[in-house]
């Protein structure tokens, strides 16, 4: 009896990792980008906390679309044909490319805005079928409200976008609806490459009392050229994105995308664990770092204000 | 390599089998290097996709996609003959204005059709698993297409357009009207990719500004190695080799990312089909030499 | 037939480069005649089957061909009246289409162009029976490529094509210059022979003074874009090439010929 329990006992104690069947979890993204890259490493960290390891009991597969949708097309394909436990696609084609491929293999989705008008789940509560995961959309509420503390005179903001990239356009329509209800004028600036940020930020200047980039892959790869217009023409930049600080704007109120990651990876395990993706609802992102640069925005002859200072939770130095 | 990524390979390299033959037709017959198709490829996926959420009949939106590729052809060249801009010049001027058309005719830039009725969902319930479904229903279009632009081809039509393509001055002589058969062909043509594009979407559930990257290069590729397979000089071993050679190149690229044995990542794609396209270009003339030695 | 009237051709009016190529010219042709038409350098010969072809928009004058005025009609449309043979034979034929695809091309002149395929069993067996007269053995070989060829196979080619679809008119542009002399001969004779029998009003450009009194029943010389020559009937029949340098150089005021101005063989 004693020994029964003890077997009992030693069967509980080791349940995880021997429970812990081995597991494949594939995951893919449009395009290789710091943020992206920082979801999928929040992955893969959240599932070996969860005793899912990669040489132990995980096979991870990792790749990327190279912004390419035909691309992204086949990597759905050739990740369904695999067959693994989890697919993880990150970004708005990728998820579609995976959804529209499978009906059976669980699918949690990253870093998407709006999975509902992307048609990979029909309700964000209750998705039923194969497919959730977390969306992204960026507390835009919060970031207003950060721009009118930081200046509390701010009649019109600039945003610098790509109108090619759907996460971004769905927030720029989010922050004219409530930038109006605040008394804020926004003002529309698009660059659809690269190339154009710099043209894209000038258009602004003169016009605008603050800009503001949100988590747009596009201007946020050439954010130096946004930073060089905004410190010439003495306009602070806010981002959405946290790591644009350290590149120069004055702060950023964003998710933290490795955090983003992790939360999507513990959908991940909960589906390894045995739940089904159709009952787990679909939960915005949760958490939002504020990180500052006051040397940025001495720059400009900006003070931030002390309650921005003391809340914040990293101080560029 | 899994049979849903082998298939899933064929599947995609016949949606760009379409874009080959269009490609085939501009650069090879009418000899007009057009970049057109980087616009005109997520347009038809844009128009149709569009459409269908409407609610509109999934064929019917396919064919107006595809006459919507046929306008942006017929601007291309509208540019180069009235216009005298020189043709690359020409199509690359559609091919920016086209991203912002098709930004205006989705409303967004990502219009998904996961859940709406395509051209492929009467065929989902037949039983067979949809992976094999796509294929074979695409296979059938592509099948009916290389039909269709070989008759055309072997026309009184045909034979003028490929004779503006080659001596445009003979051709003229013959009383052949070199103009009209440019807008024709060019229109033909971007038809044929805004099909693919629309195929695109209705097989991976969404139309994507973005989708066009890189079109004109995937089709050059197909186009390249199917002639190189082939190297027959008449048309419609060229245009069974627009469809094989996409088909191919698909499946190169998915064998690259299925080796680990290589240790090929999607990253390194670009470089995969560059090496395809050099080794296609590359292999005629080593092996011409070789006759000559 | 062939009217030209008050023709005046000047080209890059207005630059450093303006040059007059036809000033007033004009030349009047009975329907069936066969003219042959000489020059120097320069002197419009080309410039006056441009005009013809439509490949030149005259500055002035007047264009009628069979009655019709076609002076601002483009090349392509006035194709059904005209037949052309270039100079070079890669400019006539298409060398990436087959011999028979470029008769059936050329079969097509003037009609419309439909979707009707270009080469059902009996315009294959017409235009095989068409190529088989030449006797260069080139009716075995129609599915092959035009420019598998060689240079005189594709004049005489093109002479065939010039007559399949019943044009009036027949343009012949130095049409033997670039072939070695044997060839040249034999796509001669074949002119000759295929003008007879279609009854073709014929304009040949060349600079072979010999071609230019051996064929064709009228002799037009060019100069400075007029016509200071034109023989024709008895007076033509008695002509040397001697006495048609001798004329040549009276008419020009008595100035000796370059070498290269006029070809004597």
């Amino acid at each position: 009896m004693k020994l029964l329990t003890a077997a009992a006992f030693a069967a509980l104690v080791f349940a995880q990792p021997a429970l812990a069947r081995d597991v494949t979890v594939d995951v893919t993204a449009i395009v290789e980008h710091p943020a992206l890259d920082a979801v999928r490493d929040g992955v893969k960290d959240a599932l070996g906390e969860a005793g899912f390891k990669v040489g132990e009991n995980l096979t991870f597969n990792y790749e990327s679309a190279q912004g390419n949708p035909g691309t992204a097309a086949q990597i759905a394909r050739q990740f369904i044909g695999n067959g693994p436990d989890v697919i993880v696609p990150i970004s708005t084609p990728s998820a579609q490319a995976v959804v529209s491929g499978t009906r059976d293999i669980p699918v949690v989705f990253s870093a998407v805005t709006d999975p509902v008008g992307a048609q990979l789940v029909k309700d964000l509560k209750a998705p039923g079928g194969n497919v959730t995961g977390l969306s992204d959309l960026s507390p835009i509420g919060d970031h207003i409200a950060l721009i009118k503390e930081i200046l509390p005179n701010v009649k019109t903001v600039g945003v610098l976008f790509n109108p090619g990239e759907t996460n971004s356009v769905t927030l720029v329509e989010l922050l004219k609806t409530l930038g109006a209800e605040q008394g804020i004028a926004v003002v529309e600036s698009p660059a659809t490459r690269s190339s154009e940020v710099q043209n894209a930020a000038r258009a602004l200047a003169g016009r605008v009392d603050a800009i503001y980039v949100p988590t747009d892959n596009t201007i946020v790869s050439a954010l130096e050229s946004a930073v060089a217009v905004a410190v010439e023409s003495k306009l602070p930049l806010f981002t959405a994105d946290t790591d644009s600080v350290s590149r120069g704007a004055v702060a950023a109120l964003g998710f933290n995308y490795y955090d983003v990651g992790k939360q999507t990876g513990a959908i991940v395990v909960r589906i390894l664990n045995g739940e089904k993706p159709g009952d787990i609802p679909v939960n915005v992102a949760a958490g939002t770092d504020l990180v500052i640069n006051p040397g940025a925005a001495e720059k400009i002859g900006l003070e931030l204000p002390k309650a921005v200072v003391d809340r914040a939770t990293k101080v560029i130095k | 390599m899994s049979l849903i990524a082998f298939l899933g390979a064929v599947e995609l390299g016949l949606v760009f089998a379409f874009v080959a033959i269009g490609v085939y037709l501009a650069f090879r017959i009418l000899d007009f290097p057009d970049l057109t198709v980087d616009g005109s490829f997520p347009l038809g996926a844009a128009v149709a996709a569009v459409l269908i959420i409407a609610g509109w009949n999934p064929w019917l939106a396919t064919a107006v996609a595809m006459v919507a590729g046929a306008a942006a052809g017929l601007v291309t060249a509208t540019l180069n003959v009235k216009f005298r801009i020189l043709n690359l010049l020409a199509s690359i001027l559609t091919m920016i204005a086209l991203f912002s058309v098709n930004l205006r005719v989705m409303g967004r830039p990502n219009v998904a059709l996961i859940n709406q009725d395509t051209m492929l969902t009467p065929f989902y319930g037949l039983g067979l698993p949809d992976f094999y479904v796509r294929p074979l229903f695409i296979g059938v279009l592509a099948i009916l297409a290389v039909f269709l632009v070989w008759r055309f081809l072997a026309s009184d039509l045909g034979l003028a357009m490929r004779a503006t393509g080659a001596n445009p001055r003979m051709a003229r002589a013959q009383g052949v009207k070199t103009s009209l058969h440019i807008y024709l062909g060019m229109a033909l043509s971007n038809a044929l990719v805004a099909l693919g594009g629309s195929l695109f979407a209705q097989t991976n559930g969404f139309a994507d500004v973005t989708s066009g990257v890189g079109t004109i290069v995937v089709g050059l590729a197909a186009v390249i190695i199917g002639e190189t397979l082939f190297h027959s000089r008449l048309i419609i071993w060229a245009l069974i080799g627009c469809v094989v050679g996409s088909v191919l190149y698909r499946i190169a690229i998915q064998l690259a990312l299925s080796s680990d044995i290589l240790g090929l990542k999607a990253s390194d794609l670009n470089l995969v089909t560059a090496v395809l396209v050099a080794a296609a270009l590359v292999l005629p003339r080593l092996r011409r030499g070789r006759a000559a030695a | 037939m062939i009217e030209l009237s008050n023709l005046s051709v000047v080209f890059g009016r207005g630059t450093p480069l303006e040059k007059q190529a036809l000033s007033g010219l004009e030349l009047k042709i009975e329907a069936g005649t066969f003219v042959t038409v000489i020059g120097s350098n320069g002197a419009g010969k080309s410039t006056m089957l441009g005009v013809l072809a439509g490949d030149v928009i005259p500055t002035s004058g007047r264009v009628v061909i069979g009655g019709r005025d076609v002076t601002r009609i483009a090349t392509a449309d006035r194709a059904k009246y005209v037949a052309r043979v270039f100079q070079d034979p890669l400019t006539g034929s298409c060398g990436a289409l087959t011999i028979e695809e470029n008769l059936a091309l050329a079969a097509a002149r003037g009609r419309r162009r439909g979707l009707g395929l270009a080469l059902g069993s009996i315009r294959r067996d017409e235009f095989r029976d068409r190529v088989a007269e030449l006797k260069l053995g080139l009716e075995n070989r129609m599915h092959d490529r035009m420019d598998l060829l060689s240079g005189g196979q594709r004049q005489a080619l093109s002479l065939v094509m010039a007559t399949l679809s019943g044009s009036e008119v027949l343009l012949l542009d130095e049409h033997t210059a670039a072939l070695d002399p044997g060839m040249a001969e034999f796509v001669m004779e074949l002119t000759q022979s295929l003008v007879d029998k279609h009854k073709l009003t014929t304009m040949m450009v060349t600079h072979s003074m010999r071609q230019a009194l051996d064929y064709g029943s009228r002799t037009v010389m060019l100069h400075g874009g007029k016509v200071i020559l034109d023989v024709v009937g008895e007076s033509r029949k008695n002509l040397t090439i001697e006495d048609l340098i001798e004329m040549f150089r009276k008419a020009r005021g008595g100035e000796t010929l370059d070498d290269d101005a006029l070809l004597v063989s």
